[in-house]
């Protein structure tokens, strides 16, 4: 168990920089999420902390001690692999004892821990084994019992459960977070999938281009993001972005005007800003009394109803001049959440309601958060 | 052969081919075909018949020009000193086992055979060795120079290794002083250094590329998995990679043992003959040809004698070959 600390951590490729002066504290025994689109860098920093690349610039301590220029067995941690990466020409237990072997332990040493962290993951009975003959979910398995096998300071995962089918993943998920109480390790863990971030991190560290956006437990992440793109990232449906400009009294775009005192806020008259807000902070003017403090009413017109069971989503248009794009999220365009027995239908003409409370104001320029709340 | 299920079809005559045929037939009751035509006919109706026959023609051609040579080498060594200017094609003139023992007692062969055998072992390992390190290097990292420097290693093999003789016989008959303790001589002629390292250098190309091509097979997670738990690069190459490339190292390594065991230029020019210099196999089989008498059963003994050792090596890696690639390794 140990804290990891990274300090200006920065990769540069050729003509590409992968990571961009990350500094990041992890403390011992936390669950921190690396999040963030494709090629955002965030396995790369991953890499660094193994000791998989070398950093570029910066330097890198687990438990206090600096790792930076050590190679991966020195550093006192194990991984966890996307594509599961067992070895294929050895069985379960030469698998799990692979690391202790090398290790030289006693061989009795070696049979216990791996007695014991079969029995974790429960692969009892399965200790002669190819991992050929395993299914995907068995794998992970073995893979994460030869993680733990060694007590290592600190986990590093990166996408573990991206191979695997939608049910079995959301299994794994929880079995994971039942380990990380088990063993009270500090884990990283990467993935682009924000609902993993979400549902099992301490705190998410936001990354897009190589920089790091936010790092902030799920829900701060959630309902105070840092900028535009964290707002965006993080929450399924995503939020809604209107841009327009400050003027005296408010906020107005080509549709839509919002009642604020914008010095009270920082921003001034003429300042290019975006507003945004989350699917389910919007209401329909009859049911106005739901939201904190709403604003005064717009006009829409409902495109396509998606009914979810436990909800409706409803894509609107301000205006029946606008053109819907592919995905609903355009200019001129608003996806709400409603309650599941709302009754709208398409082609509806509705007036709508923001709730205040929860409207979010951005700098475009900067993409910086303004204000998460317009009370 | 794929051939079984048409052939069913054909059987129970719903082939169309054979319809056809039969039509054939009915429209023109009158022709009279000669034997070549029929069988032509026959052959158009029912091409499966046409490549099984073509099949198996080829298969007894290769099989015949193969394995021949063998049976006549058979043939020449069972044939008494005597007789040899009366040796058949097909059947030895007399019967004289005795060569497979002559060949030991005339000449100590086995001494022979045991030199290449030793050269030919300590080159497999040493190109297997250096081979696969060359392998990992051009297969698994990425570096500036990577292309130029396969493509020198590539030049090497282009060149005739008879070009690099001259250069290297004066060079082995140099005596060197830091070599006295060593060798007796301080010089590498007659040594089975003079064989083992021209002929390592010569085939190390090949097996570079060969190993190259698996080792770059192999998913990087396994390496980075192997590194994590506790191997070096180097350890992840030998107790991951190489495994797993099983195959590719087999081939590798029986290409180069069969190359340099049967190899005839350096063997027959870098030693002075004699078995106590380390004179390979092929000088043995060379010394059954005297001045006044060439005993050719003898040397067709001895030649049965060498390919032994070989074929039996093959034999055995062959197995490794197969359950190498039988086992799926690779496979994620």
């Amino acid at each position: 168990m140990a804290s990891v600390t990274l300090e200006g951590i920065t990769k540069r490729y050729e003509d590409v920089t992968a990571v961009d002066d990350m500094n990041l504290e992890i403390e011992d025994g936390e669950f921190v999420t690396f999040v963030g689109p494709s090629g955002c860098g965030k396995s790369t920093t991953m890499e660094t902390i193994a000791g998989l690349t070398l950093p570029t610039e910066g330097t890198i301590e687990i438990g206090g001690r600096d790792v930076t220029n050590l190679p991966p067995k020195d550093r006192g941690i194990s991984m966890v692999f996307q594509n599961i990466a067992l070895f294929p020409h050895m069985d379960v237990y030469d698998n799990i004892s692979f690391g202790l072997r090398l290790r030289k332990y006693e061989q009795e040493e070696v049979d216990r821990r791996v007695e014991e962290a079969a029995d974790i993951v429960q692969l009892e009975g399965m200790m002669d084994r190819m991992p050929s003959e395993m299914s995907g979910g068995q794998r992970q398995r073995v893979a994460i019992a030869r993680a733990i096998v060694r007590n290592p300071d600190a986990f590093l995962m990166d996408e573990p459960l991206a191979n695997l089918d939608a049910e079995l993943r959301v299994h794994m998920r929880t079995q994971l977070q039942r380990l990380h109480r088990e063993l009270d390790t500090t884990i990283i863990y990467v993935t682009h999938d924000q609902a993993q971030a979400m549902t099992m991190s301490d705190r998410i560290a936001v990354i897009n281009s190589g920089v790091l956006q936010q790092v902030a437990p799920p829900l701060e992440c959630y309902n105070e993001p840092a900028n535009l793109f964290v707002a965006g990232f993080i929450g399924s449906p995503a939020m809604n972005f209107i841009e327009g400009e400050v003027v005296d009294d408010g906020f107005e775009s080509v549709y839509t005007q919002i009642d604020f005192d914008p010095e009270t806020h920082g921003v001034s008259p003429g300042q290019e800003i975006t507003v945004g807000i989350r699917p389910e902070d919007v209401f329909l003017e009859a049911d106005s009394r739901k939201a904190a403090s709403p604003t005064k009413a717009f006009d829409a017109v409902v495109d396509v109803i998606e009914p979810m069971g436990k909800e409706v989503n409803a894509y609107l248009l301000f205006d029946r001049d606008v053109e819907a794009s592919a995905e609903g999220r355009g200019e001129g365009q608003l996806l709400i959440n409603l309650a599941p027995d709302t009754e709208i239908a398409e082609g509806d003409d509705i007036r709508i309601v923001m709730d205040r409370e929860n409207v979010h104001l951005f700098d475009r320029a900067s993409g910086d958060a303004i204000t998460h709340s317009l009370e | 052969m794929s051939a079984d299920p048409t052939a069913d079809e054909s059987a129970d005559g719903d082939d169309p081919t054979v319809e056809m045929a039969e039509q054939a037939k009915a429209d023109e009751p009158e022709l009279d075909r000669g034997l070549v035509e029929a069988w032509a006919a026959k052959m158009i109706s029912n091409p499966d018949r046409a490549y099984r026959a073509t099949f198996y023609v080829a298969t007894i051609f290769f099989l015949v020009t193969t394995l021949f040579p063998f049976y006549w080498l058979l043939v020449v060594a069972l044939t008494p000193r005597n007789n040899l200017s009366e040796v058949g094609v097909f059947l030895p003139a007399g019967f004289n086992p005795a060569a497979f023992i002559e060949v030991f007692q005339t000449l100590p062969f086995h001494r022979y055979v045991f030199n290449s055998f030793l050269i030919a072992t300590i080159a497999t390992v040493a190109v297997l060795l250096v081979g696969s390190l060359a392998g990992y290097v051009f297969g698994r990292l990425r570096f500036r120079g990577r292309n130029a420097m396969l493509l020198l290693v590539l030049v090497t093999s282009f060149f005739p290794p008879a070009a690099f003789f001259i250069p290297l016989n004066r060079l082995f008959n140099t005596n060197v002083d830091v070599l006295r303790p060593l060798i007796s001589a301080g010089s590498l002629y007659n040594t089975p250094y003079a064989i083992f390292i021209p002929l390592s250098a010569i085939f190390l190309p090949l097996s570079i590329f060969i190993l190259m091509t698996f080792y770059s097979q192999i998913p990087d997670g396994l390496e980075d998995a192997a590194r994590v738990e506790g191997t070096t690069r180097l350890g992840a190459l030998f107790r991951v990679i190489v495994p797993l490339s099983a195959p590719g190292v087999a081939t590798a390594g029986v290409l180069t043992f069969i190359s340099v065991y049967n190899e005839y230029f350096f063997s027959s020019l870098m030693t002075d003959g004699r078995p106590g210099s380390w004179a390979p196999m092929l000088e043995g089989i060379l010394r059954f040809q005297g001045e006044f008498e060439v005993l050719y059963n003898l040397m067709a003994a001895a030649s049965i004698v060498a390919v032994l050792p070989v074929a039996i090596l093959v034999v055995v890696a062959q197995e490794k070959i197969v359950s190498g690639l039988t086992t799926g390794a690779v496979k994620e």
